[in-house]
């Protein structure tokens, strides 16, 4: 007996003094970084490897990598302008291929976007009208098909690395799905466009997405009161039932006790119910908080868009 | 290095060159002479007239030794300690030249003893390691490491007890084992402060722009800005760009790394929580005992009795200092020859390096010499903060920067430095590159392409060009 409590005390003070020994390579102190108000509802940086399928369900997307591709690092939290890393691929350690390449899959939300574009193809062109002088257009911006979607492409050229990038947009959910293809091999890039076919890319019964449904339709509101000041930029996401009441809340990056005090403000406003077609739906809008980021002047005013 | 940081520097080691092997080497410091430490060209043509015996005089305190009362010979500053992490600021900024970084020979190691001061040296500084700052990420309950409590103060290395100038002083040193056991402690190398008038003169305005311009990059990165807590504009020195300006960056160094008291931060600094009566997580005496707070403060002030460059603080004078240093001078030569630097620098923009590494920012118009105003600022620096993830990732929150932002360090001088990253961790300016990749990194695609999809030569011509710096 007597044998057997000191055993399990030496146990204890062994797990007691790992437990004191905080992990390696673990960010513990956290900057602004993304909450919501439950976690049910899918969010667009809970995308996920599954095997070699990235699936998210957020933005409705399958996407099947490569043979032998992989994701060896998650990407960064999203930014305080409502960006996304989704995904970064590279070839594993055991491809076999003669051509190696990345994949880069990012969103960004227009809501938050302090660039004049407002949509896939606006996006692209803005990007090739703004591209560094280091590259060359191989194709300018065109629209092209890809599973069934509209997409905006266009290539360019590092002569200097020898290196191509395929650059994909589309939308979904006011994002503008972006897709960084780079190789020194146009085969490799034209298959891996060829593959992105098979991809299952689509918002599904999601909330209408509407821009500054916030500002015109709030019935009653009570506003945060931010007590720290941090100067940063706080973009939140917002889904209104049809009833009017709110029934979720993403805050995109915000600290700890800035995302605590916005959430709790937000889950009390109400709003006139969105109608389409005299019915009362669901809709998804973006309410800026904190720090507004110096934004260049819009082209076109926001639109209403899936 | 650690051990917790051989393991994923060598997964990812495995996982990237797996196949593509690893050809390319950096070629080490630069050698010929400094290429830093002088003065800005107007500078030193004097421009405006006695400009330049401020910045020798400037200088020469950056130089100065400090000693706890200013009574030794050749040790004439005074108010070092009671607690103190060097005793010199050209001591620790000193590669290659005054102003600059952590040199090879560690002069923290002499600093340990000098004088008959009875301290242990710990076990992260060492004879040709880099010179380091320590910090605890949390503050500790019953002794272990309590994340309820963020610490992340620079908990000094040495104490005055023992010197033959610091009478009956008698403190001890920080538990450093103990909390290295526990990985609990950060190191922080000094930054090198070359150009930094230049830095100190670029409008915010400007890294706005330069922020939208990056804006939709093809690497998925975005940073953000570090801001001054008081007024909310852009902060841009240190680590974390969590400085405002040259006078606070000079005026907290001087009293937490060496301890004179001054006319910013007035007070003799305790270790963290030590003013609150707790040393690593038992109570103690509040604050630092009277007998080592012997001298009056503060110990450097303006000096009344001169009407010359002498009525200066030491601590306006050392800001002086860095804001008239000129940038280091780049080779267009060495190493491996101007072609092989001049593709390497073309690919380093090609691949997505230079979207957080800028190239270059334009100051605006100064009124203290024409060498800062609208001056070109070849820095590769955005000045923003990145998330760099969990490789990196030091776990002290400075004002907006989390455990894991840094400021996109300014590459201008990289070819000269011996030790790179926060804490030193390397000399090899490759494993720098690769301690980029990691869970939560902005620079993942960057150094993917680094690593995957350029040549061996390819990836030699943008070392060399670092190094060129």
């Amino acid at each position: 007996m007597l044998r057997r409590q000191l055993v399990c005390l030496l146990l204890l003070l062994c797990a007691s003094s790992l437990l004191a020994q905080l992990p390696a390579n673990t960010i513990l102190v956290k900057g602004a970084e993304p909450s919501a108000s439950d976690t049910r509802t899918p969010l667009p940086e809970g995308g996920k490897l599954v095997k070699d399928v990235y699936e998210n369900r957020y933005f409705g997307f399958s996407y099947r990598l490569p043979s032998d591709w992989t994701e060896p690092f998650s990407g960064p939290p999203p930014s305080e302008n409502a960006g996304y890393v989704l995904g970064n691929f590279v070839p594993s350690s055991t491809f076999k291929g003669a051509s190696r390449g990345t994949i880069l899959i990012t969103a960004q939300d227009l809501f938050f976007s302090i660039i004049p574009p407002r949509n896939a193809k606006e996006l692209i062109k803005y990007s090739s009208d703004h591209l560094q002088s280091y590259y060359t257009i191989e194709h300018p911006p065109s629209e092209v098909t890809i599973a069934g979607r509209p997409f905006a492409r266009f290539d360019y050229t590092s002569p200097v690395a020898g290196l191509h990038w395929y650059v994909l947009a589309t939308q979904v959910r006011c994002h503008v799905i972006q897709f960084f293809l780079n190789s020194r091999d146009p085969k490799l890039l034209d298959s891996i466009v060829h593959d992105m076919d098979q991809m299952k890319l689509a918002a599904g019964d999601s909330p209408r997405c509407v821009a500054g449904y916030a500002q015109q339709n709030v019935i009653s509101k009570v506003d945060p009161v931010l007590t720290e000041r941090k100067f940063n930029a706080i973009p939140v996401r917002i889904i209104i039932g049809r009833d009017g009441k709110v029934k979720h809340v993403h805050v995109i990056s915000a600290f700890a006790s800035q995302a605590a005090i916005i959430t709790e403000a937000l889950l009390q406003w109400r709003f006139k119910p969105y109608l389409e077609n005299g019915e009362a739906v669901e809709v998804e809008t973006g309410i800026q908080f904190g720090n507004a980021p110096s934004r260049m002047q819009t082209a076109s005013t926001p639109q209403a868009t899936q | 290095m650690t051990t917790r940081r051989v393991i994923p520097l060598a997964l990812s080691l495995s996982l990237l060159f797996a196949v593509q092997g690893f050809g390319q080497t950096d070629p080490g410091v630069r050698g010929g002479g400094a290429a830093a430490g002088a003065p800005l060209a107007s500078v030193a043509a004097n421009n405006p007239v006695t400009i330049l015996n401020f910045f020798n005089d400037a200088k020469d305190r950056f130089q100065e030794i400090d000693s706890v009362t200013g009574s030794l010979a050749g040790e004439e500053g005074k108010g070092l300690g009671p607690r103190f992490n060097s005793r010199s600021c050209a001591a620790c900024h000193a590669q290659p030249a005054v102003g600059g970084t952590a040199p090879s020979v560690n002069p923290q190691v002499a600093d340990a003893t000098a004088h008959g001061a009875q301290n242990t040296v710990p076990s992260f500084i060492t004879q040709n390691g880099p010179v380091r700052e320590a910090r605890f990420i949390f503050f500790t309950t019953n002794g272990v490491p309590d994340p309820n409590k963020p610490n992340g103060g620079v908990e000094d290395l040495y104490t005055i007890t023992g010197r033959v100038d610091a009478g009956p002083c008698s403190i001890a040193q920080p538990g450093f084992a103990s909390q290295l056991s526990q990985n609990n402690v950060i190191f922080r190398i000094p930054t090198p402060t070359f150009g930094l008038g230049l830095v100190e003169n670029i409008a915010d305005e400007t890294l706005l722009v330069n922020q939208q311009n990056n804006f939709n990059n093809n690497q998925g990165v975005t940073g953000t800005f570090n801001h001054n807590g008081n007024d909310g504009t852009i902060s841009r020195f240190g680590w974390k760009a969590q400085n405002k300006s040259l006078e606070l960056f000079a005026g907290e160094a001087y009293n937490v790394e060496q301890g004179v008291t001054n006319e910013i931060f007035q007070n003799e600094r305790p270790l963290p929580g030590e003013d609150m009566g707790i040393i690593g997580g038992q109570s103690a005496t509040n604050g630092l005992p009277a007998n080592c707070r012997g001298n009056a403060t503060p110990e450097d002030h303006t000096n009344f009795n001169t009407t010359a460059i002498g009525t200066l603080s030491d601590l306006a004078q050392f800001a002086m200092f860095m804001r008239l240093l000129a940038p280091p001078t780049p080779s267009t030569t060495v190493p491996g020859g101007s072609t092989s630097i001049n593709n390497g620098r073309s690919l380093f923009s090609a691949i997505g390096c230079a979207i957080c590494h800028t190239p270059s920012l334009t100051s605006v118009a100064s009124t203290f010499t024409p060498g800062l105003s609208n001056a070109t600022a070849n820095l590769f620096s955005d000045l923003e903060i990145h998330h760099m993830g969990t490789t990196l990732a030091d776990n002290v929150s400075q004002g907006g920067a989390g455990g894991d932002q840094f400021r996109t360090a300014p590459l201008w001088g990289a070819g000269q430095r011996i030790f790179f990253l926060h804490d030193g961790r390397t000399k090899d300016i490759q494993a720098a590159i690769l301690a980029h990749n990691a869970n939560g990194s902005e620079a993942n695609a960057s150094s993917f392409t680094f690593f995957q999809n350029l040549s061996t030569s390819q990836r030699q011509d943008i070392l060399n060009f670092l190094r060129s710096l």
